[in-house]
This record gives C-alpha cells, sequence and structure tokens, in this order.
C-alpha cells in the first residue's frame, strides 16, 4: 500500500461524508462510480475540487473526470503523474 | 359553469439580445448571439468565460438586477393597461443574491443592506410598483420556475380566483450561479450549440419576461395569443442530472398538451429546453422523439442564441414562441452547425417561414422540476377544459418539528404551558434517516425529509404523495452560506458543487420527491413569513380533479450568520428558533376528519379592505365566529405595530369573540412559523380544545368549532381548519 492511495481513500470518505464506509472498504481497482460506494457525477466533481485544493492537480472538463475517476488506481496514478517528484 | 380561458394581452423582455420583445425578436432572426465575457464582477486569473450579459442597465442604488430586470420587463407587459394586474407570479431562483454577495464581501452588519435578498423580494417589489393588491407567489424551481409561474398563473384564471394575473420570470447573473455552473463543468467556452455534435454545455445569462395574463370566456380585442395549457412533472431521480430517458420531460409534455385539449399532431413548432450541456440535449430529445414518433414538428432551443437566464428562461421563451406564432417564423437554434446524430433530432438552424398556430415550450430545471407550456393563436378551436368538481382538502396526515422536538413532544409541551422555541439538534431531526441518505443534505433538507416521512407516516395511507408543495421563506441557507463562503476564502478559486446544488430553493423539495417515488408537480414557493401560506394555495390550484394525496411543507432553518441578516424578525438577541410542518392533503368525500379550507392570501392595503376581504371570504362575521373558537395570529416582531393594528380591525370588523393566540409567541420568529402553527391548531381541533393557558377570552372547550390561523403584516393570509360535519 503507498501513501498516496491511502491519503486518497481518507480523503474521499471524509470530503464525501461517507460515514457508512472505511477508507480501507475502498478498493483499488473497483469502479468509484456506480459501486458500492454509492457516488454519483456530483461526488465526482466535489473530489475534482479537493484534487485541485489538497494537489494542485486539475480535472477541468467531464471527459478527463471519467477516466481519472475511474478508479482509486486511476486517481492516485494522474497524481502522481501530474506533480513531478511529488508523493510516490 | 362558463369556461375561463387565458389570453395573453401583455408581453416584455429583456435579454442579452435585447432591451424590449421587438429588439430581442429581430436580434434572434438576424442570429446574432448575445455573449461576452463577465463584467459585473471581477473574476480572478484570465478564465473568465462566455455569458449572456446585458449591458447599461440603470443603477440599482442598492435594488438588485434581477429586480431591475423584471420591473423592465413588467413595464413593457402592462403598456396599455388601465388597470393592475389582480396578481402577481413570479419565477426567480436568484433574487437579490448579485447584491447579497457584494454586501457579504464587504461585511455589511445592517438587515437593511439585505432587504432585497430574498427570492420573493421581487415580487414584493412588482406588486408595490405596479400597485397590485392580490395573491402573489413566487416560484423557484430553478430552471424551470418561470413556466411553473405560468402554470399556476393559468389556474388562477381558469379557477376565477382572478381576472388577470402578470407572470414573470427574472434572473440576474451572480457569483453563484457564474461558479456553481462552473464547478458543475457545465460551460461550454465557445457558447452554447444546443444539439450540436461539439455541443459541449451551456452559456449561463439573465433576463427577465413578463406576460400580462386576461381571463375571459370570449377573445378579448387585445389577444395576442392564449396559454391553452401547461404539464408540470418531477423526474424523481437526480438532484442535477436528468433522467436519461426523460422520463420527466415527457410526462410532462404529455400532461402540458392533455391539459391544453391537443394532440402531439397539432403542435406546428417545439421551442426547446436545448441547454446545449450533454445530459439535457440528449434527455430532451430521448422524450421528444417519444412523443412525436416519426412526426417531429419542426424544433429550435434559442439558449444558442441569448444562453440559459435559469428561472427567467420559460417566461422569455413562452414569449418568443408567441413571437414565432405572431410573425409566422421559427427562430433559428443559433449555434448548431452539425446536428448530433444520436439525438434524432433536426433543430430549424436558419429563420424559416411557416405558418404557427400552436406551440409547445419546455422548461427542465434542478430538483427534476419539468414544465411543459402549450399556447396557441387567440380563437384557436380547441375543446374548452373540464371544469372540474373542488371537492375538499382534507387533511390525512400531518408532522412537524421544532424547538422542542417532533409533533408529539411539542404538542406535550405546548399543552403544559411551555413553549416550543429552539433549534433541535441535528441528531434528533435526522434519527428515523439513513446516514447515506443524507450525507450529503444539510440542515434544510433534512428537515423536510424528515416532515415529509412522518406525515405520511402519520395519515397512515399505503399511497405516498402524487404531488409535492413547499414553502420556505429564505432556502438551505447552510449550503448557500458555505458555498459563499468557501468561494471569498479561496479568492473565487473554489466552489462546491454539492453545495451549489443544495442552495436552490427546490433542492429539498427535489430530495423529497426522490424518496417518495412523486413524479406529479413539485413545487417551491417562497415569500419570507407568507411562503406556507404560497405553497398552500399552490398546492390548492394545482390538486383540483385530482385525489392523490398532496403533500405540502412548510421549513426553515436558522443559520447562524445569514437568518439574523435576511429575517428582520430574527435578531441576534434573542433566541434563535426553527422548524415547520407537515400536511397529507387528499380531495375527496370522507365524512370524518378535518378539512383545511379556505386559503386566503393577498397584499395588505392601508385602507383596511384586505382585512374585510378576508373577512369575507370566509362568509362574514356571524358565519366566522359560528366555525371557529379561536384565532391564531401570525405577528412577525419587525412588523409589530403594523400587524396589531390589523389585528384590532379584524377582531372589530368580525366581531371575533373567540380566544386570540399570539403563535409566534410559542414557536418562535422564524419563516415558516405558520406551518408549525397550522399543525398545532389541527392537533387542537381535533382534540376539541385549546390548552387552558392559552385562552385569553373565549373558552378553552371548542365546542366543536375549528381554528383560523391568520397571518398580518404586509400580506394577509388566513387559512382554516375544521371538522367535517361542522357546518
Amino acid at each position: 500500500m503507498d501513501r498516496l492511495t491511502d491519503e486518497l481513500r481518507r480523503k474521499i470518505v471524509t470530503t464525501l461524508n461517507l460515514e457508512e464506509t472505511k477508507p480501507e472498504d475502498i478498493a483499488e481497482n473497483d469502479p468509484l462510480v456506480g459501486g458500492e460506494l454509492g457516488l454519483d457525477s456530483i461526488d465526482i466533481l466535489e473530489l475534482v475540487m479537493m484534487i485541485e485544493k489538497d494537489y494542485g492537480v486539475k480535472i477541468d472538463n467531464r471527459e478527463l473526470g471519467a477516466k481519472v475517476f475511474a478508479t482509486l488506481k486511476s486517481l492516485a496514478q494522474y497524481i502522481r503523474e501530474e506533480t513531478p517528484g511529488a508523493a510516490a | 359553469m362558463t369556461n375561463v380561458r387565458a389570453y395573453i394581452t401583455g408581453m416584455g423582455l429583456i435579454t442579452p439580445l435585447g432591451k424590449t420583445v421587438a429588439e430581442t425578436q429581430c436580434a434572434i432572426l438576424q442570429g446574432q448571439r448575445g455573449f461576452k465575457r463577465i463584467s459585473i464582477f471581477p473574476t480572478p486569473g484570465d478564465d473568465a468565460f462566455l455569458v449572456g450579459e446585458i449591458d447599461g442597465l440603470p443603477e440599482g442604488n442598492g435594488l438588485p438586477r434581477t429586480h431591475i430586470l423584471a420591473r423592465i420587463a413588467a413595464e413593457e407587459a402592462m403598456t396599455g393597461s388601465e388597470q393592475p394586474p389582480g396578481a402577481i407570479i413570479v419565477g426567480t431562483t436568484t433574487g437579490g443574491m448579485a447584491e447579497t454577495e457584494k454586501n457579504l464581501r464587504k461585511h455589511k452588519p445592517s438587515p437593511a443592506s439585505y432587504r432585497y435578498h430574498g427570492a420573493g423580494s421581487v415580487a414584493d417589489y412588482l406588486a408595490s410598483i405596479l400597485g397590485c393588491a392580490g395573491p402573489v407567489i413566487t416560484v423557484s424551481t430553478a430552471c424551470s420556475s418561470s413556466a411553473t409561474a405560468i402554470k399556476v398563473a393559468l389556474e388562477m384564471l381558469r379557477q376565477k380566483r382572478i381576472e388577470s394575473v402578470l407572470a414573470v420570470g427574472a434572473d440576474s447573473l451572480c457569483r453563484l450561479t457564474y461558479y456553481g455552473f462552473k464547478s458543475l463543468q457545465l460551460i461550454d467556452p465557445a457558447g452554447a450549440r444546443p444539439f450540436d455534435l461539439n455541443r459541449k454545455g451551456m452559456t449561463v445569462a439573465e433576463g427577465a419576461g413578463a406576460i400580462f395574463l386576461q381571463g375571459a370566456d370570449h377573445v378579448p380585442e387585445n389577444a395576442i395569443a392564449e396559454i391553452l395549457g401547461a404539464g408540470l412533472s418531477c423526474d424523481a431521480f437526480h438532484p442535477a442530472s436528468p433522467h436519461p430517458e426523460g422520463r420527466g420531460a415527457l410526462e410532462a409534455m404529455k400532461t402540458a398538451l392533455r391539459d391544453a385539449g391537443v394532440s402531439p399532431l397539432d403542435v406546428d413548432y417545439i421551442n426547446l429546453h436545448g441547454t446545449g450541456t450533454i445530459d439535457n440535449d440528449f434527455s430532451e430529445s430521448a422524450a421528444v422523439n417519444r412523443l412525436f414518433g416519426n412526426t417531429i414538428p419542426c424544433h429550435s432551443s434559442v439558449k444558442g442564441a441569448m444562453g440559459h437566464s435559469l428561472a427567467a428562461a420559460g417566461a422569455i421563451e413562452a414569449i418568443i414562441s408567441v413571437m414565432a406564432m405572431k410573425n409566422s417564423m421559427v427562430p433559428p437554434n443559433t449555434g448548431c452547425k452539425v446536428p448530433d446524430p444520436t439525438l434524432n433530432m433536426n433543430p430549424v438552424r436558419e429563420p424559416l417561414k411557416k405558418n404557427i398556430r400552436t406551440v409547445l415550450s419546455n422548461s427542465f430545471g434542478f430538483g427534476g422540476n419539468n414544465a411543459a407550456v402549450v399556447m396557441g393563436t387567440p380563437g384557436n378551436p380547441v375543446k374548452d377544459n373540464d371544469p372540474t368538481s373542488d371537492l375538499p382538502l382534507t387533511i390525512a396526515g400531518r408532522s412537524l418539528v421544532s424547538g422542542a422536538g417532533f409533533m408529539a413532544e411539542t404538542v406535550k409541551a405546548v399543552s403544559q404551558g411551555k413553549d416550543c422555541k429552539g433549534i433541535l439538534s441535528e441528531k434528533e431531526l435526522t434519527r428515523n434517516l439513513p446516514a447515506k441518505t443524507v450525507r450529503r443534505m444539510k440542515r434544510l433538507p433534512r428537515m423536510v425529509l424528515s416532515l415529509g416521512m412522518d406525515a405520511w407516516e402519520n395519515s397512515g395511507l399505503k399511497e405516498g404523495p402524487g404531488s409535492l408543495f413547499f414553502g420556505t421563506g429564505w432556502g438551505s441557507l447552510s449550503e448557500t452560506f458555505n458555498f459563499m463562503t468557501q468561494l471569498i476564502d479561496s479568492d473565487d478559486q473554489f466552489a462546491s458543487p454539492t453545495d451549489f446544488i443544495g442552495s436552490v430553493h427546490n433542492a429539498s423539495a427535489g430530495q423529497a420527491a426522490i424518496q417518495f417515488q412523486a413524479t406529479g408537480p413539485n413545487i417551491t414557493t417562497t415569500g419570507g413569513n407568507y411562503s406556507f401560506e404560497q405553497a398552500l394555495l399552490t398546492a390548492s390550484l394545482l390538486s383540483r380533479g385530482s385525489d392523490a394525496p398532496v403533500l405540502v411543507i412548510g421549513g426553515d432553518e436558522s443559520h447562524e450568520t445569514l437568518s439574523p441578516l435576511f429575517d428582520p424578525s430574527a435578531p441576534e438577541d434573542t433566541a434563535r428558533s426553527d422548524g415547520g410542518g407537515a400536511l397529507l392533503l387528499k380531495r375527496g368525500t370522507e365524512s370524518s376528519g378535518m378539512d383545511l379550507s379556505p386559503i386566503f392570501l393577498e397584499k395588505s392595503c392601508d385602507d383596511g379592505s384586505t382585512i374585510r376581504a378576508l373577512i369575507s371570504s370566509l362568509g362574514g362575521p356571524e358565519k366566522l365566529n359560528f366555525q371557529y373558537g379561536a384565532l391564531f395570529a401570525g405577528i412577525p416582531e419587525s412588523e409589530k405595530g403594523f400587524c396589531h393594528k390589523q389585528l384590532n380591525e379584524f377582531i372589530k370588523e368580525s366581531d371575533f369573540r373567540g380566544s386570540v393566540i399570539d403563535y409566534r409567541k410559542i414557536t418562535g420568529q422564524f419563516a415558516s412559523a405558520s406551518a408549525v402553527a397550522t399543525v398545532l391548531a389541527i392537533a387542537f381541533t381535533e382534540s376539541g380544545r385549546i390548552p387552558e393557558h392559552l385562552c385569553d377570552k373565549g373558552r378553552s372547550d371548542l365546542g366543536g368549532k375549528g381554528i383560523l390561523i391568520v397571518g398580518f403584516g404586509p400580506y394577509v393570509t388566513g387559512i382554516g381548519i375544521l371538522n367535517k360535519g361542522f357546518l
């Protein structure tokens, strides 16, 4: 488990007020939208804001968002690619 | 009974394309686009996007842009009319938001600076300048607001409550909508291109449209067109995204055509909602294809020319539709070059000469609130609308939330001589709601959901409500505050999409519709202390001819920072209170229980005529004293002096002999206190007595009589609670 992925798990739970979800329940390869978490497009946009605030990474259109937020893994990967030298 | 029909005899328009109907019409037919980078407030960085901003508005000196826009359109619509409108129905979402944003940024502490904040203040302002002394209602159902306002106006005329009505839609650009839609990534940087293959979103705009309607059983000489019918529906699907197959859009169009007495084949032109977003154009196209099959009439959206003016769009586009009939010209779908083949639509892309007798105009909004309006040339031979019988509204279920708790706790506290002021804890408020359902909701939607579920449970009915009406004085203050604070604190960098969607007045009722799968009309009304009464009146107008249960809710949240600024009756130095009440009503002929009737709502005149009109609507002094054993008086703190004068007039003119209870002394000061008072009145009417300590002169025993709830102040309202069989 890497640090960024774990951090993202916690941030997703707090940002989206997922009271009944534990961070470790979010599997790396499960779909973020439409899966068991019950997230929708509005949640993704809320995460877009959080990612820009906390990591300085902009995801400013819905097509890109759909790719980046496919899974927790793809999100972590995108953040790494866009922030060279940041959390590995 | 003769049929009253609704004729348009005046129209007014201000849009990014022109400041009158004629100017706008001319610019549309020339294919102009009214888009530019926003200039009414600075945007940090250089990423300002295109908007439909109106240049050269007169200085407001504190009067917000929405009010100015509404005035310009209303004055054009009333040109040549000798009488003021009998009623005013306004559709707006932003109200004074543009001015409030400026004031909050300057930390203005005085409530006087925020006197035009409320969405309802637009209608108040119009009623004052036009001299309207009848019912005034503000519909706030996001982007379908003013199309819905037209439906409410139509029903007022048909049911002969008034003889003329001004229906207005108005919204100005402000940071809330500019940054809100940006946070939803729904903006097309190149400007809206509805139904185009490469469309990327909408263009946020501002504007106003006003339609003066006259009810008549013959075509008036000055009739420009007729409102033939209108239909409302709710997706009950998602707070912000339309149902992908256009379920609600289809239902609204079908209902509108049925209401108008026309078939799909009669429609000559469809004025589409067509915002230019991927999702709207997709779902609207699906609905249009399903309704019209292989014979889709010619169609276009004008939002590629003038942008999306949100709550104003319905009224503006109704006028564009009338102009299309009048000039026999179909307006072009500006911005669309290559229609998206997956939509199976072929919008008119150049102005088209065509004889048009019947038009269908669509408006859809957040909360899944849909409206469609059908208009025709005057004298168009269509079938008469069946006048439906007027069965009484029976109270099937009720609930309340107060500082003392829910209904049982509150009734108990008040019966024991305590008050129910204060603020119920969030934990108590949501005790019966699943955490997953409410995770994105702040205080007001949680309250509304609790109220709705409790009222339904209380009714014991299996069937849930089909339609939903919600009155709120100030809307979702927590969401609004969070949105604005985050924006200010981040130098306009960050805006929360969740808070934006939650900030619209109709968000709570949209959530309740999802919970109940209530796909009928879903209307949120707002007008300060009279919001609940507006919702009740609207529910009564729109529930004729249906026996499906109707849920009517009134609710307001107290917010530490915003309530003392917005609500002049909620000063910081008294204890804060909030809450609301809900009624599940059903039209029927049951022999036991209680009825709610009548519902009176009129703007106060200084000469006392409004009080006399109220007494007369109750059947006169003798009947009033025979029917009602107690009076619950609504006296907002900020209007105390004026209200007591009106109350004394009422007692004198009606010779009222029962007890008079100033209910805000029990509930505390908040806009929806009347909803709590109404539910308390129902509980006391049912038990046959009011608590001893509340009786000032009348008897505690009601002797089978009912309770009358009267709101005083700039509006006079009346709600009667009566035991069935007690005539």
